[in-house]
């Protein structure tokens, strides 16, 4: 935990806050501008809104998302003489490498919590929608939280050995896009990889309302959904975990 | 005495390039190990293997008697400060930001950090961001990071890179405080004069090998500078020395090469002996190129 509170020493003045702010905003934003737009209100009330928020956030933004903050956690250390600093202490690698994930995984769920207090914020004033947003989103809510870990220890990884800020965020655009196409085709091996892993979470329990779910037949939540998504997430999370720190202890710093 | 550092055929090789070339140093306990070589010559590339941030091609490392690999590494570490190339330093942090990271990951007691933030003098400043800091205040906060774990060896890179002259005779003393209190300093520089006096023991490295390795007074024996004697007439003075030294004239002054000191005593009593006026008796300013020129020519030691 000490190594956790160091690392949001180091979030001090960093843009990650903004990222963790705007990201979820612009997500809900965009997704209800057509209603508000065309002043035709939500079908279907708390449900559709929902919808609309989260699909393209869990389908590109949110992996985006994670892979921008886990470089800008990496980018200072990349910097000046702290790399061999980092490097030249008594503090074991596992550590190094837990530590940054962990910082990375506590940013996304603050993404998602600043997302679901946005829903409900345009649900309640914009929208005027009557009751609160559905029990069930938050129950995916917090399976989106366990599915970002996953995604947040590999994208640490990618930015511990790539020095440059923007690889490791086209690195998770691009198998985003992948791991999407493969769950929309119904290739379901393909929710083992974090990418779609956290898609998978994210669509949960939209499939509720037929007509306006999001573009592939998202599951319900169930015990055994939410099962698979904790199951496989800290199934990933350790194997990402183990073999980052694995190539770390055997890599050189630069001559 | 024992020795802090002690490396066996160490080598590094980039591809057919060595960089650093069967080193075998020795830095004793409590001295100030000052290893010279001009730019590129693998001093960087030597410490990083002394803290296993790169892992020889060849030979080992001992660090306190124990092989320093990746897995005994942060064992040892913990008793090794180190400031390698660039001073480290988060830029959008203040100086006392940064000084609460390196207190927290190491776990270490307020009086260490005050300690070390004394020691660089650099209290006044602790509230300014480091990327406002200038190259010599983050090159003092990088050492007082080094020095916060309170450290039994010191590992430096080019610590006065980028000083002004006053703030290298402020690291030079800090070194010698440091060594007195006995931790054992390794500095490295590519100008003799910044560490010479500083230094109680020597390492000169030319293209990854090992020149010279000893005393001040070992490398001074092996090459000496001139001895410059300004006199009235130095035209007649040299012909008077030239009997028995090796001498030369240079505008007023006679130019003795490789004069020890009862050499030197001998020349001026020569000379005041035949009634020529001794003006000035004074060593060349010793430059690390001719110390090169020099231990080059002897073949190396």
């Amino acid at each position: 935990m000490r190594y956790v509170n160091i690392e949001f020493i180091k979030l001090q003045r960093s843009l990650a806050w903004a990222v963790v702010i705007l990201l979820p905003v612009i997500a809900v934003a965009s997704g209800s501008m057509s209603s508000l737009a065309a002043d035709s209100g939500l079908d279907d009330g708390w449900h559709t809104l929902w919808i609309r928020s989260i699909g393209f956030y869990g389908m590109a933004l949110l992996p985006v998302g994670i892979a921008i903050l886990a470089s800008l956690i990496w980018r200072t250390e990349h910097r000046n003489g702290n790399w061999n600093a980092l490097m030249s202490t008594s503090v074991p690698t596992s550590t190094t490498v837990l530590s940054k994930t962990a910082a990375v995984a506590v940013l996304s769920a603050l993404m998602q919590i600043v997302l679901v207090l946005t829903v409900v914020g345009f649900g309640k004033i914009l929208f005027d929608l009557p009751g609160m947003l559905p029990p069930q989103y938050l129950m995916s809510s917090v399976l989106v939280i366990i599915a970002c870990v996953p995604v947040a220890a590999l994208q640490s990884g990618l930015s511990t050995f790539f020095r440059s800020f923007a690889a490791p965020v086209a690195i998770a655009l691009v198998a985003t896009g992948i791991s999407t196409t493969a769950l929309l085709v119904d290739i379901s091996a393909v929710i083992a990889v974090p990418y779609a892993t956290a898609t998978y979470a994210t669509q949960l329990g939209t499939s509720l309302v037929e007509a306006s779910n999001t573009s592939f037949d998202a599951a319900g939540i169930s015990v055994g959904t939410a099962g698979l998504v904790a199951a496989v997430s800290s199934a990933a999370t350790a194997v990402i975990v183990i073999v980052t720190t694995w190539i770390l202890n055997r890599s050189d710093t630069r001559a | 005495m024992s020795n802090v550092i002690e490396t066996a055929h160490l080598t590094k090789r980039y591809g057919s390039r060595t960089v650093v070339d069967d080193l075998s140093l020795r830095v004793p306990h409590g001295c100030v190990y000052g290893f010279l070589g001009p730019n590129g010559s693998g001093k960087s590339t030597t410490m990083k293997m002394l803290l296993s941030l790169i892992r020889p091609t060849h030979g080992d490392v001992l660090i306190m008697g124990q092989p320093m690999t990746r897995t005994s590494r942060r064992r040892l570490l913990a008793h090794v400060g180190s400031l390698i190339e660039a001073p480290p330093g988060y830029g959008h942090l203040t100086g006392r930001e940064n000084m609460r990271i390196m207190q927290r990951l190491l776990d270490l007691p307020q009086r260490q950090i005050d300690w070390a933030v004394d020691t660089v003098r650099l209290r006044s400043q602790m509230g300014k961001r480091v990327r406002n800091f200038s190259l010599g205040m983050k090159q003092r906060l990088g050492i007082a990071l080094a020095l916060a774990r309170q450290p039994q060896l010191l590992i430096l890179d080019e610590p006065t890179n980028g000083l002004d002259p006053a703030g290298i005779e402020e690291i030079r003393e800090l070194l010698r405080n440091l060594a007195a209190s006995g931790v054992t300093v390794m500095v490295s520089s590519h100008l003799l004069g910044e560490i010479d006096k500083t230094a109680t023991t020597l390492g000169i490295l030319s293209e990854g090998r090992l020149l010279f390795q000893g005393t001040r007074s070992q490398l001074m024996a092996a090459s000496r500078p001139d001895v410059i004697i300004e006199t009235s007439d130095p035209r007649f003075a040299q012909s008077m020395l030239r009997q028995s030294l090796d001498c030369r004239t240079d505008g007023r002054a006679t130019r003795i090469a490789q004069a020890d000191d009862a050499a030197t005593a001998r020349a001026v009593s020569t000379l005041v002996h035949a009634g020529v006026d001794v003006f000035e008796v004074r060593r060349d300013d010793q430059t690390l190129e001719d110390v090169f020129i020099d231990l080059t020519k002897a073949g190396g030691l």
